[in-house]
């Protein structure tokens, strides 16, 4: 076991995939010399040469679609976008063409590629601040990876680049210097399996990346109080494992989810619908949510942290529900 | 040009010909959507454009029109099995006449959504510069799809990185209903490529040799490592927007059904004795048997199960 900081687990994904496939290649605009704005990248260029590792003009629209068209013909694209918000830049690029290219030409086409998307409030506006994961989640053909730990990080995007479909793989940037720990010799993290983080049987909290965190946070106050929370993280949210959720609602019969993105039709709604749907029988008090409410994110702290879920709300909401 | 390439394109053009108009009649009984858009008019520009490349060269297209594809050999009965939902069609019925693909033949299909094509070529561009395939990426695409933003970030990023690309527009003068002169700032399309600073070519879109030439000089180019070129084939549009566009916002119609490109190679491949009338006459037969023959063909084929919308999404 080593201790590893979340950057440098995606750092080292990167590397490993360089070194094992000649077909992957990196681009994005400062991803070579410079190793990125948020310097995940970094050596990557000196390493492997400028042919593999390489910076794009300011075009995100074709950096997306390039990552399709080279993806078509046989290479393993990981395109990096500077803020995960720019994907709703290029959406006509990460919808219509990584999500549906293959589908629209029969099956004709792999798109194995990786659009690397930095989340999570900056203090940048509303346009540099998002968690865009509920837009993927809602359009057919794109897998979504949400690591929250350095393991998963790294193994998560080792399995993305692996990968024959395209990903939408979202690191949060307030977890890039989280340190933990990682067994290198551990298999890679199969798409779809959630991890359960902390185990209770009061109420079930679904949450991921900063939210985790703070989940986990509020899980030491409940417990001290006498609530156990049980502690469910997706690690993919396309596809979704939703069976871990059920499995621990039987057991609970409570759920709550708490989610950095918008709250509107967000990732929680459509948890929630499901739960609706399928597990009826065994809520007995009412499912919750905790999101971003319907407003754009400011850049003053003081107003961010008006509307980003706390563990303080997460600990109220939660006894609300125990009561 | 050699005779045999010229009678080649005559060939080919006068099938693409035949084959959409039969679509078009098809549409009308209701045995396909009306969702062609009728390259009458651009199929000799685009044949000829084909004809200046290696077999394997990856071709992206647009909307208009199957010549690439009659060029290449597609079949005529997945193309239509594609638009009736029956099986055997090159996409599975997932993309209609739209989204013609037989990457065996190097069609590596469209973009739905005008200028999409364009970021793809891109992509496909570095692959096969990377492999070092000796591929040129060849896309075609309208003056309307060049008002996409896309077209100028793809440009810009292939001139940079020096690519294996040859961007071919094809100048119809309109976007439905929209004339070029009102939505364009400039004359030429051609003339943006000073932008990227890549040869910009115009040719005659009637004129299957001049076509030949630049294609053939862009193609050589973009080999050799020189990066792209963007080629402005000044085309006419002899049909409507759609299969049934009624075109009444089009006051030029009659005017440019008079310069049909494809009567004007008729009337040279007779004038050259490459042909005789009774032979052109022949050759009209023989085409609309094939198209007859595809035709019955898709109609042989079993509708596709339902169960078809849920597959190809994902590896
Ligand atoms: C992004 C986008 N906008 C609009 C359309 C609808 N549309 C389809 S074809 C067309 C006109 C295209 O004109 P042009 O590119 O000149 O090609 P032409 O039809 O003349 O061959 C339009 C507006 C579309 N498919 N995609």
């Amino acid at each position: 076991m080593r201790t590893i900081t979340y950057a440098k687990a995606l750092n080292e994904a990167l590397d490993e995939s360089l070194q094992a496939d000649e077909d992957v290649i990196i681009y994005g605009c400062d991803v070579g010399r410079w190793g990125g704005i948020f310097k995940i990248t970094g050596g990557l260029q000196t390493k492997y040469g400028a042919d593999r590792v390489f910076d794009s003009p300011i075009s995100e629209n074709v950096l997306v679609g390039a990552g399709v068209g080279a993806a078509v013909m046989g290479l393993r694209p990981v395109v990096e976008l500077q803020f995960a918000d720019f994907l709703i830049t290029a959406g006509d690029e990460v919808f219509f063409k990584a999500g549906m290219w293959r589908f629209m030409h029969g099956g004709a086409f792999k798109v194995p590629m990786v659009l690397r998307l930095p989340s999570g409030e900056t203090g940048a506006g509303p346009e540099h601040s998002a968690c865009p994961e509920a837009y993927v989640m809602h359009s057919p053909g794109l897998l979504c990876c949400v690591p929250s730990t350095p393991a998963d990080a790294k193994s998560l995007l080792k399995q993305a680049i692996q990968s024959d479909n395209p990903v939408m793989f979202f690191e949060h940037r307030r977890l890039y210097q989280q340190r933990g720990e990682i067994d290198d010799d551990a298999p890679l993290i199969p798409f779809g399996k959630a991890a359960i983080r902390r185990e209770g049987r009061h109420v079930t909290i679904v949450a991921w990346q900063m939210m985790l965190n703070r989940a986990l946070k509020a899980a030491e106050t409940l417990a001290e109080e006498g609530i156990e929370v049980e502690i469910i993280d997706p690690r993919t949210l396309a596809p979704f494992d939703f069976d871990t959720i059920l499995t621990s609602v039987k057991k609970t019969g409570a759920c709550l989810v708490v989610e950095e993105g918008y709250r509107r039709l967000g990732v929680g709604a459509e948890i929630g619908a499901r739960l609706f749907e399928e597990a009826l029988p065994y809520l007995d008090r009412p499912f919750r949510r905790l999101a971003i409410p319907d407003v754009p994110i400011s850049s003053i702290p003081a107003l961010v942290n008006r509307i980003i879920p706390t563990v303080d709300q997460i600990v109220a909401t939660v006894r609300e529900m125990a009561a | 040009m050699r005779n045999d390439v010229l009678a080649d394109i005559f060939r080919k053009s006068l099938l693409t010909r035949v084959f959409e108009d039969r679509f078009v009649k098809l549409a009308m009984e209701g045995v396909v959507p009306p969702l062609l858009h009728p390259g009458a008019g651009q199929e000799v520009a685009q044949i000829a454009a084909i004809a200046a490349l290696k077999d394997d060269d990856p071709v992206l297209y647009a909307h208009r029109g199957t010549g690439y594809m009659i060029a290449r050999g597609v079949s005529m009965r997945a193309m239509l099995a594609d638009c009736a939902g029956r099986a055997g069609g090159t996409n599975n019925g997932k993309g209609g006449i739209m989204h013609v693909v037989d990457t065996s033949k190097g069609i590596f299909g469209e973009s739905g959504t005008l200028g999409g094509g364009l970021v793809i070529s891109v992509g496909m561009g570095m692959a096969v510069k990377k492999k070092k395939t000796g591929q040129v990426v060849v896309h075609f695409f309208g003056d309307g799809g060049s008002n996409r933003g896309t077209f100028h970030e793809s440009l810009n990023w292939a001139a940079v990185q020096k690519l294996p690309c040859v961007y071919i527009c094809e100048n119809n003068g309109w976007a439905v209903s929209v004339p070029v002169s009102e939505s364009t700032a400039v004359e030429n399309i051609a003339d943006r490529a000073h932008g990227y600073g890549i040869p910009g070519v115009i040719v005659d879109g009637a004129d299957p040799a001049a076509v030949m030439d630049a294609v053939r000089t862009a193609a050589e180019r973009a080999r050799s490592g020189q990066g792209p070129t963007l080629i402005e084939i000044k085309a006419i549009r002899l049909r409507g927007h759609y299969a049934t566009d009624p075109q009444d916002y089009r006051a030029d119609a009659a005017e440019v059904a008079k310069n049909d490109p494809l009567e004007t190679l008729r009337a040279r491949v007779i004038s050259m004795g490459l042909m005789t009338e009774a032979e052109v006459e022949t050759l009209l037969t023989e085409c609309e048997a094939e198209v007859q023959q595809a035709v019955e063909e898709m109609q042989a084929s079993p509708p596709l199960s339902p169960e078809a919308a849920f597959e190809d999404v994902m590896v």
